[in-house]
């Protein structure tokens, strides 16, 4: 067995990485089907409320950014925890980790399935987007945390293109009435937690410290990522509202996907096939990300921390991943109810770990420097 | 560094993929190997069924012909057609379906609407035509007379789109669908009338519930382009006091009532006199405003007449129903809102402000 | 391994050295061993390669002298050239080889060596791979000295140090680094020192060739060491803390650490107004795009997505594409494959016949192959737009490479249309973002990010608020002006 030093590091990154990386892991595949779970225009209130909200958690991190606990890596968390506690959570973090690549792979590769090509065998879609997220990962944590960058400098623009919908004719502010919430349901519930799970993904960055410079000036890079992903959310359902009203827009599946393709150039049309595509890079940084973060926790509960990382270990839980997304969509994700439980799912445990994970750590933490 | 050795595995792996899995590729969409549709015409066919056309081929410089079969299914059309045509025929580049009067009388064109909306290939941008008379008749005529006949219709209809020129009201399936689905809003569309030799556009047709309930014409037309549609335009001829007022703008206030029991509606107009050719001598300001006056005063009586007939076919176009949404307070629901549009009071009041016709022009009236 | 001079060999040496000296130089034709006489006291043999050195010279600086002389040391009879002593044997041999007159004091019973190298050389001439309109016209040579002035003229500061090495076990090749003391990174500097001294190889005959041996990734097409053969290039290189690298005998030097912007940026771009500039800077890296994705970019339009053509515009590729044997793909891999036989071709040719090549490839792309039905019209207009786009990228290496990339790009394509082509882009991205030169990230400073040198990176911004080094270089004086040190 060759081994591979993807966990090597030579520098730490420093803040601004901070925001592109706070705000690229909030924009995944929950942003393309944010409106549906939203509906009514005064959810707008929720993305604001549930915005700060994660503005407070993304607070609580910082401090456990600049603990001690957290540069020291795999034996911070030994120190804190103690040995059997952290393979416990290892192994916890490992499925959910494979549970939100799954998801979110197979969310993507709905939406490249039901617009670019609807005939084509799911199958090799997955497999495209997973060989070149091998690819990206295969370069080490460093790298790849370092590929953010250029993930968000290729992602973010596309969201400047809905802009021009709050000026079309038919695009009336009235369309955004009621401005409070008039009636509350379950399903309104649903969105609160909705948008919570969609800003969790930088809860993983808290196992990254090590790479990532814990210096005390990060708190603003935080929150400046967290507001620029607010921003996007509410500039696109706010776009989305104006573009169906609420009452079409609930009948829709891909909101954003179908509002890409009513935007028309003289020289192209169907941009929605060029926003699709751009936003691949979003979901292979994401993928890649997590697959490290995967390959990872699996060393942690087989015991692995001692020796090196393989090839053939990276090889082996990018497998793992292959053919749990494969059978995920044989058996769940192609049913109507599948996919919901699927997606439920998702949105339950990205919420819970978005509210543990900080509070955890957080506590451990001032109890370890109590005592 | 990268695994540069294990991507030969990688290698194995995709081939061994590639053996277990079907073939990626179902569908060819090679450019030089399809026909892709333009425009579908629907009409009603016998027994029930549904007659569709279209040209083929179509955007290709060979003999054109016109196919048309009867079929239960829209999709079956696009089906049946490639039985009988060689080359594929693809549904991407749809610009616009043409919907016979019949059978928007008749209702049950969302569903066929519908049918376009969930595939994937078309855009939302395809223009939605309701057809007076035989359109077949008319492609078929044509087809010796002008090339590319689909082309040029489809251009048309993009140039008057375009900024919102106030000739016609040209709506795609997005707009359409989206008053369809909101309370409040009623879907219209264009209606065009076709024989032989010609093909024009006549008004706008109004929907409730699916049916096609009532056309709008001439001064009507241009009123309802005025109060919601596009707010400008090109030209407002009045005949019966021979003038033409030209590039008015429109500026819309509506205001409801607190229990919705009347609606007061203004209109301020901003234009230009370009056309008189009646006998008095609008040079003098005294008869200007009093033309205008009575201007003012027919248009109206015009849009009172409009609005009474849309309250009575309880078909609301204008959107005035949105006007009762209010920021914070919860809405209304459609029925109620039916209940008080029909019995609605509206007051009409029209404000003109015109540029008079003196620049360049000659003071006929002057030697008099 | 300096040999210390040993006097007890003084003695035997004179005529060992000589001996041993005859067949060293047995066989060599051009190899001369003249004994002159002094005028009254003993012969002085002379030993040296006739090809190797100036005759001329030698009559002035040798020759002349010793006739005039009465009886002095031989060393002060030759006033008008450095006279250096000899060491050992090996070192008398390594001098012949490197144009030395070697000659025997028989007074002090020592050998003298006297360097009347030929100046075998072409004048400065203006670079013929980076022309410049305006900007200084001179280019380097293939005299390592001569290239070595042009850089201590444009930095005539005792800083600028440079340090020389010997490679290549039959080429012998002087390899000098140049850097900036105390402006410049020191870990460049040792890195440089220690991959140039664990350079194996038998010959180098261009820079390239140790660019090949002393860079980080060897399987990439991109380089990691700017090759230039303009000395202002190379003194603003230096000026900003990077190094440069000469090589004898090869008129290209190297720069190093560079990033990828660098291989799109031109050294005149500082030259002119920073409007004008930024804005030529924009279209090259614009067409840089094109160049790499139009051709697969019509492959995926006209394979896969057909709707994604405007209506007017689908007629014409209707039109053009009905009548073609060939699948998108297949014209598309055909045109880049002629074109880059015309491109070659057009280089090796002698310049007379190039003119017949134009004809000829004007008329094959352009017409014969619309009207013989291999290519379509459209295809043929992209082409030339996307051949033209590629000649903007300043550095010529990377316009060799890109065709590569290019059609790595087309095969993914015409796979996987629109999200194939951003797979592809997101491979080169992650690979050039992997890449390092000289140990510093190829991709500065984007990633890492350095917000502070995006003033001098897609655009080329006043030189006035330059006021600072690249950052990503981390040289150790950050400031460019004077006063804040």
């Amino acid at each position: 067995m060759k081994s591979l030093s993807l966990y090597n590091r030579t520098s730490t990154l420093g803040g601004i990485y901070f925001l592109f990386l706070v705000n690229r892991m909030q924009m995944h595949y929950f942003i393309l089907i944010m409106p549906v779970y939203l509906v009514h225009s005064y959810m707008v209130w929720a993305i604001v409320v549930m915005g700060l909200l994660s503005q407070l958690n993304l607070m609580m991190m910082s401090k456990w950014f600049t603990s001690s606990y957290a540069a020291k890596g795999y034996q911070g968390f030994l120190q804190l925890f103690g040995k059997r506690a952290v393979q416990i959570f290892a192994i916890l973090g490992f499925l959910i980790i494979l549970l939100k690549i799954s998801i979110v792979t197979l969310g993507y590769v709905e939406m490249l399935h039901s617009f670019i090509f609807p005939s084509m065998d799911k199958k090799w879609l997955i497999l495209m987007i997973l060989l070149i997220s091998l690819f990206v990962a295969s370069h080490g944590m460093e790298n790849t945390l370092r590929f953010v960058v250029i993930a968000f400098l290729c992602g973010a623009w596309i969201v400047v293109l809905f802009i021009p919908f709050f000026f079309q004719a038919d695009a009336s502010y009235r369309d955004l009435y009621p401005l409070i919430p008039t009636e509350w349901s379950g399903q309104s519930w649903q969105g609160l937690w909705f948008i919570w799970s969609a800003f969790s993904g930088p809860v993983y960055l808290a196992f990254m410290v090590p790479w990532l410079s814990s210096n005390k000036k990060i708190s603003k890079y935080l929150v400046i990522g967290n507001m620029l992903s607010i921003m996007e959310y509410i500039l696109l359902f706010v776009a989305s509202v104006l573009f169906y009203g609420s009452h079409y827009l609930r009948k829709i599946d891909f909101p954003i996907g179908y509002m890409g393709s009513y935007i028309q150039t003289s020289g192209l049309e169907r941009i929605d096939y060029i926003l699709i595509s751009f936003h691949m890079f979003n979901y292979v940084f994401d993928i890649s990300i997590l697959l490290l973060c995967f390959y990872g926790a699996g060393r942690i509960f087989m015991r692995k921390m001692k020796e090196r990382s393989t090839r053939i270990g990276l090889l082996s839980s990018w497998f793992v991943i292959l053919i749990s997304i494969i059978l995920m969509d044989q058996w769940l994700w192609q049913t109507v109810p599948g996919q919901k439980m699927l997606l439920n799912l998702q949105i339950w445990i990205g919420a819970c770990i978005y509210l543990l994970i900080p509070t955890i750590l957080f506590t451990a933490v001032k109890r370890k420097e109590s005592m | 560094m990268v695994p540069y050795k294990h991507y030969g595995l990688l290698a194995i792996v995709g081939l061994m993929w590639m053996a277990g899995c079907s073939s990626p590729y179902v569908e060819n969409n090679k450019i030089e190997e399809i026909a892709p549709v333009v425009f579908w015409s629907i009409d009603k066919g016998t027994e029930g069924k549904l007659k569709i056309s279209t040209l083929v081929p179509p955007l290709i410089q060979e003999k054109k012909r016109l196919l048309s079969k009867e079929v239960d299914l829209l999709k079956q059309g696009g089906q049946e057609f490639n039985l009988i045509y060689y080359r594929e025929l693809k549904q991407g580049q749809l610009r616009m379906l043409l919907i016979n009067e019949e059978l928007a009388k008749k209702g049950g064109i969302e569903k066929l609407i519908n049918t376009i909306l969930v595939d994937p290939d078309i855009s939302m941008r395809v223009y939605l035509l309701i057809v007076r008379g035989d359109f077949d008749e008319y492609i078929k005529n044509q087809l010796t007379k002008q090339e590319n006949q689909d082309y040029f219709l489809y251009r048309m209809l993009k140039h008057y789109e375009e900024h919102n020129q106030g000739e016609m009201s040209i709506v795609n399936i997005h707009k359409f669908m989206k008053k369809v689905y909101s309370p409040f809003k009623d879907p219209i569309l264009p209606v065009f009338h076709s024989d032989k030799n010609n093909f024009n556009y006549v008004g706008t047709a109004l929907f409730q519930n699916d049916k096609e309930v009532m056309v709008i014409q001439d001064v009507d037309d241009n009123i309802f382009q005025l109060l919601d549609n596009d707010h400008f335009l090109k030209v407002l001829a009045i005949p019966k006091f021979s003038i033409s007022l030209g590039r008015i703008r429109s500026n819309v206030r509506m205001k409801l009532s607190r229990d919705y029991s009347s609606l007061s509606l203004h209109v301020g107009l901003k234009g230009r006199i370009e056309e008189y050719q009646g006998e008095s001598n609008i040079q003098s300001e005294e008869l200007l405003q009093h033309l205008i006056h009575e201007i003012e005063v027919y248009l109206e009586e015009q849009t009172s007449d409009l609005l009474k007939r849309m309250q009575r076919l309880k078909v609301d176009p204008l959107e005035v129903g949105t006007h009762s949404l209010k920021a914070f307070s919860k809405e209304i629901t459609d029925e109620q809102w039916m209940k008080h549009w029909e019995n609605m009071k509206i007051n009409v009041d029209y404000d003109i402000k015109v540029h008079p016709l003196i620049n360049g022009a000659v003071d006929v009236f002057q030697n008099k | 391994m300096v040999e210390k001079y040993d006097p007890q060999m003084k003695n035997h040496q004179m005529s060992a050295w000589l001996d041993e000296l005859k067949q060293k130089l047995n066989h060599m034709d051009d190899a001369e061993i003249v004994e002159h006489r002094m005028g009254t006291s003993a012969s002085v043999y002379l030993v040296y390669i006739k090809t190797l050195i100036d005759p001329e010279r030698l009559n002035e600086t040798i020759i002349q002298p010793l006739d005039r002389s009465a009886g002095d040391s031989l060393s002060s009879c030759i006033t008008n050239a450095k006279v250096s002593d000899v060491i050992s044997i090996d070192d008398a041999e390594q001098k012949i080889m490197q144009g030395f007159v070697l000659l025997n004091d028989s007074v002090n019973d020592q050998w003298l060596g006297v360097q009347l190298e030929n100046p075998l050389g072409r004048a400065v001439e203006p670079s013929q791979t980076e022309t410049v309109i305006y900007g200084a016209k001179d280019s380097f040579s293939e005299q390592i000295d001569k290239n070595i002035t042009m850089l201590r003229r444009r930095l005539p500061i005792s800083t600028l140090k440079t340090e020389s090495f010997t490679i290549g076990s039959l080429s012998k090749t002087k390899v000098v680094l140049l850097y900036i003391d105390g402006l410049i990174n020191p870990e460049f500097v040792s890195l440089a020192r220690k991959k140039i001294n664990s350079v194996d190889f038998d010959q180098f005959l261009d820079s390239s060739q140790l660019a090949a041996f002393i860079e980080d990734h060897n399987h990439t097409v991109f380089p990691q060491f700017l090759q230039t053969d303009r000395p202002d290039a190379c003194a603003y290189a230096l000026g900003e803390g990077k190094l440069t690298l000469l090589v004898s005998n090869s008129p290209f030097a190297l720069i190093a650490p560079i990033t990828f912007f660098h291989l799109i940026q031109s050294p005149e771009d500082y030259f002119l107004r920073w409007p004008v500039a930024s804005f030529l800077r924009l279209i090259r890296y614009g067409s840089f795009v094109v160049s790499l994705t139009m051709i697969p970019f019509y492959v995926a339009l006209t394979t896969f997505h057909y709707q994604m053509v405007p209506l007017p515009l689908l007629y014409v590729l209707l039109e053009s594409r009905s009548k073609l044997p060939f699948t998108p793909f297949a014209e598309g891999f055909f045109m880049i494959i002629t074109l880059e036989i015309i491109k070659e071709a057009s280089l090796r040719m002698p310049t007379k016949t190039s003119q017949t090549l134009g004809v000829i490839g004007g008329i094959v792309i352009g017409q014969a192959a619309v009207e013989a039905g291999f290519a379509s019209k459209v295809l043929i207009v992209l082409m030339g737009i996307s051949a033209i786009a590629f000649f903007l990228v300043p550095n010529y290496q990377v316009t060799k490479s890109m065709v590569l990339l290019q059609i790595l790009l087309l095969i993914l394509a015409s796979f996987l249309g629109l999200p194939g082509i951003v797979i592809g882009l997101i491979g080169i991205l992650a690979h050039l973002h992997a890449l390092t030169s000289l140990g510093q990230p190829y991709l500065a400073p984007i990633a890492p990010f350095y917000g502070k040198d995006w003033n001098d990176l897609f655009i080329r911004g006043p030189l006035i608020w330059m006021k600072t080094r690249p950052k990503y270089l981390k040289p150790l004086r950050k400031w460019r002006q004077e006063m804040k040190k």
